[in-house]
Order: structure tokens, then C-alpha cells, then sequence
């Protein structure tokens, strides 16, 4: 019994240090099982790094993926153009008939608003005008709301397509290669369809007009935007005619495109 | 004072005309052949003298071996044509003196000048196989060194303003 003590206070007085190191690690232990087990606490410690590091990660996208990614959209479009364009497409065509629709829907709201003054003079007149012209109401009211107006005159020479002179709202085009071209087309159709001496007398293009008035060897081309139909046609030629009568000749074909933009740049015929 | 004129250039296919045309007007050359449909036209305004320039309305139309084939009033009111063939393809100049004839026959008073291009490729322009056909040719060209092109519209330009 002696032996058996003096053998515990032996190992007590070897052991005693090891021992309290070890109580000291199972203390560490079980409180960091504590925060793994218990998910609350877990977080208070790593959510705090994981959103800095997230937050860190964001600011970092632009930058360091930034010039990858539009490089990879850049080849990828590149390389697959027609993909492309077939998946936008059907986008942009909904698009386009979503604004039509709106559109649409306001012209109509316009057209009802005029048509509901229907006690004021202009409608009284314009009622009067259908009924002597015979053309629907519907079609002044039309011809109100879209005015057309004149975007561009060229007079060209008709064999050559140089370009005698011009007046312009906006200088965006070279006059000179537009001439040639329309003449190239005109003369193209006029050639195709071999109908003797038929000649092209109207290109439309979206919401554009471009008026052709031939004579011997230069032509007229205006192009005008809004509603144009026969009634302005007619205007228009007798307008150009009398333009020519007046301007075009051999001896009075200088300043030709000032007298142009003097004669038409008013947009009421 | 800029006085316009209508340059048309024409040619069998392939013969370099809207290479000359885009060296004189942009100074570009490309190797990749696009051809030409209908007709493209482009312009260039040089000075002839101090006071006058010329405004170049150059059209250029789809290669053909036959003049007779070309839509006649691309023609039209031409104040100059320019017959394109190529030095290296004899096929583009076998029938020049007849395609010559037929365009001085139908527009006498049209400037005509015969330009022989692509001569970067051959080796020695001096060889004999060449003689008879430069003969008939006002210029050798190439556009794509450029050589003899801005020789080649400024001669035009200048015997059309004279």
C-alpha cells in the first residue's frame, strides 16, 4: 500500500506538467467543438471573412475577368455571326412590333382627337374637301398628322448621273456618289425589264419616297418623308415643272442649287 | 472651279479594276478578291491646276470579257473609259482590240485609255511575249504597289479638263 502511494506521488511529480498541458488542449478542444457543432457560433466567426473575401471578389470581377470575358463574347460572336443574329432576331423583331403597336396606338388616339373636334372650322373645312374631292376624311386627317416634307432634291444629268445641282436638309451623304448610284439603279431597271420607255418613277424605303421626274437629259430626284400619295405627287411634278420652266435651261443653269433651296425649302407645296 | 466627269472602268473579271480604283481613291490594296455585282461608284477630287479642280466619278462594273454584255447606259455619258487586263492572264487581253473597237465605234467622242496591271508579277516586263500587246496599251500598272496609278487618273483628269 505504502509502495502503491509513493508510486502515484512519483507520477504526480513526473506527470504534473504533462497533465495540466493536456487539460489545457482538452479545454481548446471542446470549446472549439463548441463553435464547429454549434452553427451560430461557426458563423459569427466565418461569415465575417467569407463576405469580406466575396465582397473583395466582386470589386475584382471587372478588373481581373473583365478583359477575358469580352474577349471570349467578342470571338464567340465573331465566330458565329448567323448564330448571332438568328437569336436576336425574334428579340429585336418583338421589339420593333411592340413600337409599331405604340406608335400605331397613338396615331389612332391622334386621329380620334381630331376627328372629335368636330365642331371646329378645320374639320368643318376638311369634311367639305372630302366631300368635293371624294378622298375619305380619314385620308386628310392622315395627311395632317404625317406632313411630308422634303429631305433632299437632286437634279441629275441623265446619261452621266453627275450631279447638275442639289438642296439638302442634312449633309451627311456625298451628293455626288448618292447621283451616280441612283442612276445606276434607275438605269439598271429601266434596262431589265426591257418595257420601251417606261421609266422608274418612285423607290420607297421605310417611311421615304424617293420621287423620280425625268425629263430630256437630266432628272429629278426628291426625297421626301410622310405620307405621299397621289395628291402630293401631283403637287410635286407640277412644282418640279414649273422649277424647271423657270431655272433649267443652257443659259440660266447657274446657282442652280441656291435657286433649289430657295424655291423648296418650304415644305408646303 | 470643280468640274465633275464620269470615269467608267471595265475589264474582263478579275483584272484588278477595284483594286486600281481603291488604291487611287483610299490608297488601300487587299489580296481578297471580292467581285464586283452591277456596278460600285466611288469618287476623288484632285487639283489640276491651281484654281481647277476635278471631281473623278468613278464607277466600276462587274467584269466582263465582252463590252457588248455591259448594261449601255452604264456607258452613258462617259467622259472616259478606263480598259482594265491583266499582264499575267492572257485570256483577259485576247480580245482587247476588238472590245477597243467596239467602244470607240459607239462613243467617239469618249476618252479611252488601256491599262495593263498587275505588273508586280511579272518578271520582265521587256520580254518579247509582251511586245505586241503593250503596244496597244497606254499604261502598265500596278495596284498593288501603286505604281502608275495616280499617273494614270492625273492623265485623265488633265486631258479632260483640256
Amino acid at each position: 500500500m505504502a509502495e502503491k502511494n509513493k508510486l502515484r506521488q512519483l507520477k504526480e511529480l513526473l506527470l504534473h506538467e504533462d497533465r495540466d498541458e493536456i487539460a489545457l488542449l482538452q479545454a481548446k478542444i471542446t470549446a472549439l467543438e463548441d463553435i464547429i457543432e454549434k452553427q451560430e457560433k461557426l458563423s459569427n466567426r466565418v461569415d465575417p471573412i467569407i463576405d469580406k473575401k466575396l465582397k473583395q471578389y466582386t470589386e475584382d470581377i471587372p478588373e481581373k475577368l473583365g478583359p477575358t470575358i469580352t474577349e471570349s463574347l467578342k470571338n464567340e460572336i465573331a465566330n458565329s455571326k448567323d448564330q448571332v443574329v438568328d437569336a436576336l432576331y425574334p428579340i429585336i423583331g418583338k421589339m420593333i412590333k411592340k413600337y409599331i403597336q405604340q406608335e400605331f396606338k397613338i396615331l389612332s388616339e391622334k386621329i380620334n382627337t381630331q376627328l372629335q373636334k368636330s365642331f371646329s372650322f378645320k374639320n368643318w373645312k376638311r369634311k367639305f374637301k372630302s366631300k368635293i374631292s371624294g378622298i375619305e376624311e380619314d385620308s386628310f386627317v392622315m395627311q395632317e398628322l404625317a406632313k411630308t416634307e422634303i429631305q433632299e432634291i437632286f437634279i441629275i444629268e441623265k446619261d452621266s448621273g453627275i450631279l447638275i445641282a442639289n438642296f439638302s436638309k442634312s449633309n451627311t451623304i456625298d451628293k455626288d456618289v448618292l447621283s451616280g448610284m441612283l442612276t445606276a439603279i434607275k438605269s439598271f431597271v429601266e434596262e431589265a425589264f426591257k418595257t420601251g420607255n417606261d421609266n422608274l418613277e418612285l423607290i420607297e424605303y421605310g417611311l421615304y419616297n424617293i420621287h423620280i421626274q425625268n425629263f430630256n437629259s437630266y432628272y429629278f430626284a426628291v426625297v421626301a418623308h410622310g405620307v405621299f400619295d397621289s395628291s402630293y405627287k401631283g403637287k410635286l411634278e407640277y412644282e418640279l415643272l414649273n422649277f424647271a420652266e423657270k431655272n433649267l435651261g443652257k443659259e440660266n443653269n447657274k446657282n442652280l442649287s441656291i435657286k433649289l433651296a430657295e424655291y423648296f425649302n418650304n415644305d408646303d407645296l | 472651279m470643280t468640274t465633275s466627269k464620269k470615269i467608267v472602268l471595265l475589264g474582263h473579271f478579275g483584272v484588278g479594276k477595284t483594286s486600281i480604283i481603291r488604291k487611287f481613291v483610299t490608297n488601300e490594296f487587299s489580296t481578297d478578291y471580292k467581285v464586283t455585282i452591277g456596278v460600285h461608284i466611288l469618287k476623288k477630287e484632285i487639283p489640276v491646276t491651281t484654281t481647277d479642280n476635278i471631281s473623278l466619278i468613278i464607277w466600276d462594273l462587274e467584269g466582263t470579257d465582252n463590252v457588248d454584255l455591259i448594261n449601255k447606259s452604264y456607258l452613258l455619258g462617259a467622259h472616259s473609259f478606263i480598259y482594265v487586263y491583266d499582264i499575267t492572264r492572257p485570256v483577259t487581253f485576247s480580245n482587247l482590240e476588238e472590245n477597243i473597237l467596239k467602244l470607240n465605234e459607239k462613243f467617239p467622242n469618249t476618252l479611252l485609255k488601256t491599262v495593263a496591271n498587275k505588273i508586280d508579277l511579272v518578271e520582265d516586263i521587256n520580254d518579247e511575249k509582251y511586245k505586241d500587246t503593250l503596244l496597244k496599251t497606254d499604261f502598265t500598272s500596278s495596284a498593288k504597289t501603286g505604281e502608275n496609278i495616280e499617273v494614270l487618273f492625273d492623265n485623265i483628269a488633265k486631258e479632260l479638263l483640256l
